[in-house]
């Protein structure tokens, strides 16, 4: 009996290592190989000569990198779009949640959050060629409009200065109302009988948000700010991409656009994955530092 | 329960003006598919004297869906993105079981490895692997391929960890009663955890799936051949560069129509089936965002 069932016991690992043959091999294959892929930043890369083949280059390309006007272009758009996600962006879905979680209606909270949602399913390349139409300075909506109060026609996507805002803006528009579920989803955990204990001790609205709603929704705010501090460097890419154009570039080519224009459309594979490699070291450090921050706010918090 | 003093516990805005500002918001979002639409009916003399600001000013045409219809890109385009979506999500699933079932198993010996192997590649950045990953692609000759995307792209380690965390909480007397009477691992897995599973594979389904039909930057480096080209790639070279291409230029001369009118009936075109789709598939996406929020 023991043996069978030991040999049962066995049988079944077999069986589940079977399943996982497809995972490992994809994720080897397509995760693993491309990090190790990384150390092309190190090499000379030669299509020709392969990976291995390819001679060692020491840090040849950083320094090309670091020494070439883009270093501080790209750094400064991608820090500076990030900054303006930071700010503008990542407080919006806040405020959306408090608005949501005020209305009392179930229908009409369900068709308020269905319209909300909408536009981040929609995609970015829609978004984008929307934006770019509206925007435009003989035909947009927008101009259409100024026009009316006299204003001369802007040209928004061909002007540098534009460019963060413009992004920021549609950034908004697309995502609040997605990242305004996490939020709702505290809000809805707060226990009701609290404000029913605050107004018998004659808390009026703005006390309650005060002292109930929006301590119960800061530990969540926190999370969501470290997530998106780690992501800000990276995660705007493929919006930035359909968003800029040759003439924006100054202010609009961010670390991820110029990896791609370098590497994929120049074919220049090391350089473009040394800067991708920076890339990855700032978003660390990125992170590292929030994290330190947080606990010290934690810690400070914990004070009171 | 009776609240004290039969008062409703009440938020901590004023209920008219949340829903003042509410409307505003709505208002705000709705607009640019508002507008879009009503453009894409207007007439072309009106949109070309940029005199379109909310409602189709008419004479009301139809002129520019005439000629999106016509457009072999945008059906060819469709018919990419179908098989991708399709396929795609097909294959998102399979991979994204077959990882998360062995490594929710409690006597599976590899649990502790393969939770690890999986989620370590959460945290490789997208920027850094990008040109490695072109290179693997590029040596595996998968290159203008579809199949590249389907593959490429098999599984995401989010979902496999939200999927592996659904299949913890189905109760382990599940499993030991399907053992005790002679059930392999694999029965196990398509009789007891499957068929509880539904509400979480629809929900993973349904974000694969989004990802798959609007899908862009990975299938416009890919793939070159434009018979092989999904929507969202012709989208762009159609709404967002604006080249229409002669063929379509000329007969939009002949039709007597604008650019414009075009790109915002390719827009409706394209956009419509997910819009209307996604009323009732909303609640399943709400319970996906909650989800990963709570699980890190």
């Amino acid at each position: 009996m023991q043996h069978r069932r030991k040999a049962v016991l066995l049988m079944d690992q077999r069986t589940l290592w079977v399943m996982l043959i497809p995972v490992i091999v994809y994720f080897v294959l397509f995760r693993y190989i491309p990090v190790a892929g990384v150390s092309i930043a190190f090499k000379n890369f030669s299509p020709f000569l392969g990976f291995f083949k390819s001679p060692w280059n020491g840090f040849e390309y950083f320094r090309q990198f670091f020494s070439s006007i883009y270093f501080l272009r790209v750094l400064r758009n991608t820090l500076m779009i990030g900054l303006y996600y930071l700010l503008f962006a990542f407080p919006a879905p806040v405020l959306l949640a408090l608005l949501l979680n005020g209305v009392r209606q179930r229908t009409m909270k369900k068709l308020y959050q269905t319209v909300t949602l909408l536009p981040h399913f929609v995609s970015f390349v829609v978004i984008a060629g929307i934006a770019v139409n509206m925007l435009s300075p003989s035909t947009g909506v927008v101009n259409a409009i100024l026009g009316a109060f006299g204003v001369e026609p802007i040209f928004f996507m061909q002007r540098q200065e534009y460019f963060w805002g413009i992004y920021t803006f549609i950034r908004i528009f697309k995502e609040s109302g997605y990242e305004a579920i996490v939020y709702l989803a505290a809000l809805t955990a707060i226990d009701p009988t609290l404000y029913e204990a605050a107004e018998v001790d004659g808390a009026g609205r703005l006390r309650k948000l005060i002292s109930i709603t929006l301590p119960a929704l800061i530990p969540t705010i926190v999370l969501m700010f470290l997530v998106r501090i780690g992501n800000i460097v990276s995660v705007s890419f493929e919006e930035v991409l359909l968003l800029q154009n040759p003439v924006t570039l100054e202010t609009s080519e961010v670390i991820s656009t110029f990896v791609y224009r370098r590497g994929l459309i120049g074919a220049d594979y090391s350089y473009a994955t040394a800067v991708g490699l920076f890339e990855t070291v700032v978003a660390l450090i990125l992170v590292v530092g929030s994290n330190t921050i947080a606990r010290r706010f934690k810690d400070a918090a914990s004070l009171w | 329960m009776p609240r004290p003093f039969g008062k409703k516990a009440s938020s901590a805005l004023p209920e008219l003006a949340v829903h003042l500002f509410l409307i505003m918001i709505c208002a705000a979002m709705l607009y640019p598919f508002i507008y879009v639409v009503s453009a894409s009916f207007s007439d072309p003399e009106a949109i070309r004297a940029n005199r379109v600001v909310l409602g189709p000013v008419g004479p009301l045409s139809g002129k520019a869906y005439d000629l999106v219809f016509r457009d072999q890109r945008i059906w060819t385009g469709y018919a990419n993105t179908l098989y991708l979506a399709i396929l795609g999500t097909a294959v998102n699933l399979g991979v994204t079981v077959l990882a998360a079932y062995p490594m929710s198993r409690r006597n599976f010996r590899g649990r502790t490895f393969m939770n690890l192997f999986v989620s370590m590649t959460m945290f490789i950045s997208a920027t850094g692997i990008m040109i490695p990953l072109f290179l693997v692609v590029k040596s595996l000759h998968l290159l203008d391929t579809r199949i590249s995307l389907l593959i490429v792209f098999a599984a995401n380690p989010f979902f496999i960890i939200l999927m592996r965390s659904f299949f913890s909480t189905i109760p382990e007397e599940l499993f030991e009663a399907a053992r005790i009477d002679g059930a392999t691992e694999w029965t196990i897995l398509f009789r007891v955890a499957l068929p509880v599973s539904g509400a979480a594979l629809a929900t993973i389904g349904l974000y694969y799936l989004i990802n798959r039909w609007n899908g862009y930057f990975w299938a416009m480096v890919f793939i070159s051949d434009p018979k092989k080209l999904p929507l969202q790639v012709v989208l762009q070279q159609l709404i967002v560069t604006a080249q229409m291409g002669e063929e379509l230029d000329q007969s939009i001369v002949k039709a007597g129509t604008t650019a414009e009118a075009v790109k915002y009936a390719a827009i409706v075109v394209s956009t419509a089936p997910i819009t209307l789709v996604y009323p009732f598939i909303q609640k399943y996406f709400v319970k996906g965002a909650t989800l990963g929020s709570v699980k890190g």
